[in-house]
């Protein structure tokens, strides 16, 4: 009976220790001609011990899927990784994580490999995603030698790209979430950000398809074409 | 341990999906499984304000939704004014779409987005799953707002019961009343044996049966004393002689309410309950209804119906409304309490006309007539008058020359009802009013003109003189005056259909961009629940009731009359009374809190001041209020 209930908890909370196949991950996708009525987006937040991905480590994984612009909760990923050997002092007051839930966290390798079967090679969202990206390709990169590239887009760009002139008072995601009026029901907890990040992104692709962006490369260009923007004004 | 250790390791994520819809109903009665269940097979979408969420237009509706953030309206085109009207609001936590859900069909309504809004959405799967599995889900996806009503009727009654400590409520099957095993005899017996045996037994009453044991009669302790005072008879003398025949019998399946009432009416202390082949079962005593919740109904009922000044019934008015502050108080529901207003309110007229008939006899028969809410058996506690009197002209007289004598009558009765509390109607419509004294002729002559030459003026005054009741006087005069209205109303198509159109004006106050549509002038957040709340239920339900031949002008009664006879499906009928029944409540709880603070009473809330609950409630009534002028419309294709 406990049996039962430990891998029903285990398959609920997307972790299937043991069964991946690390010489036949999925290969990473490139935007191309995919709908976005159709594809599959993953919008991921980290939990970390801090904020220098050179000495940092990730603690937590929070992820939901967004299929054909909308939010599968049944489809999402929260895990906590078992690294009990960090230090974590400074940042617990952050993430809420402390250092028993760190000893019972998932084991490391078995994780990152369910991830990355669960993101199936899907473009990844995140909000100020170069901070997301850089932990975690360190992280595959170290525990499992894993350095294949994949389609990082940010949430902190997409929203000004649609819309260029909503006053949200600054550029972090409580201010679009503020904005929009988001609840976030846990803020600082990776899931319930990629949550929220998630809901910014349903609306940014709602606008997206009201202006006719209909294609993962259309939304990607945007982004790009956003950002050259972004760098002439500096200049 | 097993559900506790599920609980923590939920995903944060389903959590917080949990414990949002926990906040609202019907999630909030779910099992945690079912929550869980709900949370876990959700989606969540995003639509822009204006875009279209569920169109008419598009296929079976696969899935059931809920508002996480934001609004949905809905909206249907009027094709004979060109313009597009939103006919119902749903705003956060609340469900749709219902009914197609259920009847696996496309939806009759456009859903868009009103601002934007984020909804949460399962798929018919998990739909199913948690129908068959949740009695509260399922419970409230076929009964809608039906089932909110009873969880608030719940709450309202759990209170009251805290409060007096017993379980006792007016609504008990007399059969559950302790029925003390009868003191019977037989009609020949001497009264000094039968008043010996009530000694005996400790009790004020005997009933007297025939040898199947059907109640012949009824003799009590005041019964005694009247005879011995009065010197009627030798203590010898057999009982059947001084008994009161016939005496009041209800079924056992009538509940103490009914007993209660009929009591009160006939100022009765003792009523018989009895089987189906009439068969004595027990008595019900006044205290048996009343020990427990000391709400002395019958009580006050005798008392005015017995007082012998004016001031003693203006004085007595103060106890009426102590009474019904306790009815409220016990959980009677509203439907219960404007009975037993209008019950006093028709002992305090009967008498007030008694005591002037003592003092001063007009010599001519007649019958005294209310109007509107009181011939409705609807008065709060805020009530004008609306009477009228309808005389046969005795031989030899003219119309005229009785008017001349029932007048001057009808003005003092008109006079002292205002003492009593009953305000002076300002439309004048009162029985001292040469136009609303009438002999059965010219009675019927105003109605022929009424119906047949009807115009938008005198349609204002449908929903006064088309619910009519005589409380004094015969009314076999009355009968005969409403079975010829009636039948000239269902052979007037053409009036049924004005009566229509004036009933659909009222429209109940939901409205696009706020939840309420508040009165427009005067105070700006107020709501008058009787024009705008209760009327159009009252309005729409007469046209049915007048159209279909009901006689009854009590609105509950109409409506179960109008299921009854098929023109009201059972389920809309039970949601379009419980959701008049709330709003009355509202109402009644808002006068009593008015008297207590001393104030004036209005039929104006403000709803700011209602709970998250019963304002949802409230809204819902007046979806139910829409609903029944829907069906209105289509019947009298408005």
């Amino acid at each position: 009976m406990l049996e039962q209930i430990k891998q029903w908890i285990e398959h609920r909370r997307g972790g299937k220790i043991g069964s991946h196949d690390p010489g036949n991950l999925p290969n990473p996708k490139t935007p191309g001609e995919q709908l976005l009525t159709d594809c599959r987006l993953i919008v991921l937040d980290l939990e970390t011990t801090g904020l220098n991905p050179s000495k940092d480590e990730v603690i937590a994984i929070g992820a939901v899927a967004i299929r054909g612009g909308i939010i599968h909760l049944g489809d999402q990923f929260d895990l906590i990784l078992r690294r009990p050997e960090l230090d974590i002092r400074e940042t617990v007051l952050i993430h809420g994580i402390g250092p028993e839930a760190l000893t019972q966290g998932h084991e490391i390798e078995d994780a990152l490999l369910y991830l990355l079967e669960w993101m199936n090679g899907d473009p990844i969202l995140a909000y100020h995603s170069a901070f997301d990206q850089k932990f975690l390709e360190k992280t595959l990169k170290a525990q499992l030698g894993y350095t294949q590239p994949h389609t990082w887009m940010d949430v902190a760009d997409l929203m000004p790209a649609f819309f260029p002139n909503t006053k949200t008072g600054g550029k972090g995601l409580d201010n679009w979430a503020d904005y929009f009026g988001l609840e976030v029901s846990e803020r600082h907890h990776a899931a319930s950000d990629a949550l929220a990040t998630a809901e910014l992104t349903l609306v940014a692709l709602n606008k997206a398809r009201s202006e006719g962006v209909k294609t993962l490369k259309g939304l990607y260009d945007k982004l790009h074409y956003h950002r050259r923007l972004q760098n002439m004004h500096r200049f | 341990m097993a559900s506790a250790h599920q609980e923590n390791d939920r995903p944060q994520n389903i959590r917080a999906i949990m414990t949002f819809l926990r906040e609202h109903a019907p999630f909030s009665s779910m099992d945690d499984s079912h929550l869980a269940h709900f949370a876990e097979n959700a989606s969540i979408q995003f639509y822009a304000d204006g875009d279209i969420v569920l169109s008419p237009d598009q296929d079976v509706v696969k899935r059931f939704y809920v508002v996480k953030q934001g609004r949905i309206r809905g909206e249907r085109h009027n094709d004979k004014e060109d313009r597009t009207e939103t006919t119902f609001e749903i705003s956060q936590g609340e469900c749709f779409p219902l009914a197609a859900m259920i009847g696996e069909r496309p939806t009759r309504t456009l859903h868009r987005a009103d601002g934007d809004t984020f909804c949460l959405s399962i798929g018919q799967t998990a739909f199913v799953t948690l129908f068959a599995e949740s009695e509260p889900f399922r419970d409230f996806c076929l009964r809608g707002v039906s089932s909110l009503l009873d969880q608030v009727n719940r709450r309202i009654q759990s209170s009251a019961m805290a409060s007096i400590g017993s379980s006792t409520s007016l609504d008990t099957p007399l059969e559950r009343y302790a029925l003390r095993n009868p003191i019977v005899c037989s009609p020949d017996l001497p009264v000094r044996k039968a008043v010996a045996r009530m000694h005996e037994n400790n009790v004020g009453s005997i009933i007297v049966t025939d040898e199947n044991r059907i109640p012949t009669g009824i003799f009590t302790l005041r019964d005694l004393r009247t005879m011995i005072a009065e010197g009627t008879g030798p203590l010898d003398t057999p009982i059947q002689q001084v008994m009161t025949k016939n005496p009041c019998c209800l079924p056992s399946h009538a509940d103490a309410f009914e007993a209660a009432m009929l009591m009160a009416e006939h100022h009765f202390a003792h009523l018989c309950v009895i089987d189906d082949d009439r068969k004595l079962i027990g008595v019900v005593s006044e205290r048996d209804l009343f020990s427990l919740q000391r709400v002395d109904l019958v009580n006050l009922a005798r008392t005015i119906g017995t007082a012998t000044h004016l001031r003693t019934l203006v004085s007595l008015r103060t106890d009426v409304s102590r009474l019904v502050d306790a009815m409220l108080a016990h959980g009677a529901d509203s439907g219960q309490v404007v009975k037993i207003i209008t019950t006093l309110n028709d002992v305090t007229v009967r008498r007030v006309l008694e005591l002037n008939i003592k003092k001063n006899d007009p010599g001519i028969p007649f019958s005294w007539l209310t109007f509107g809410s009181e011939g409705r058996q609807e008065q709060t506690l805020l009530t004008d008058q609306d009477n009228g009197i309808l005389f046969q002209t005795p031989e030899g007289m003219t119309a005229e020359q009785v008017r001349e004598k029932l007048l001057p009558f009808a003005r003092k009765v008109n006079d002292e009802l205002a003492e009593c509390g009953f305000t002076l109607c300002k439309g004048n419509i009162m029985a001292s009013n040469p136009k609303l004294c009438l002999s059965d002729k010219e009675w019927d002559d105003w109605f022929i003109r009424f119906i047949d030459a009807s115009t938008p003026q005198n349609l204002v005054y449908s929903s006064i003189f088309l619910d009519m009741r005589a409380i004094y006087g015969p009314t076999e005069p009355l009968n005969d005056l409403l079975d010829k209205i009636l039948t000239r109303i269902r052979k007037n198509a053409l009036f049924q259909k004005m009566l229509a159109g004036n009933a659909f004006q009222r429209k109940p106050p939901l409205t696009m961009f706020r939840n309420f549509r508040y009165i427009s002038e005067g105070n700006k957040h107020s709501l008058d629940l009787k024009r705008q709340g209760l009327a159009p239920f009252v309005e729409a339900v007469r046209v049915f009731a007048l159209a279909n031949g009901v006689e009854t002008a009590n609105t509950l009664e109409r409506m179960d009359e109008l299921a009854k006879k098929g023109v009201f499906d059972p389920k809309d009928a039970n949601a379009w009374k419980e959701g008049y029944s709330l709003i009355q409540a509202i109402r009644m709880r808002a006068h009593q809190e008015m008297l207590a603070k001393g104030e004036e009473l209005t039929n104006y809330i403000d709803p700011d001041d209602l709970n998250p609950l019963d304002r949802r409630i409230l809204r819902e009534s007046f979806r139910q209020a829409q609903r029944l002028q829907q069906k209105l419309e289509v019947t009298y294709q408005l």
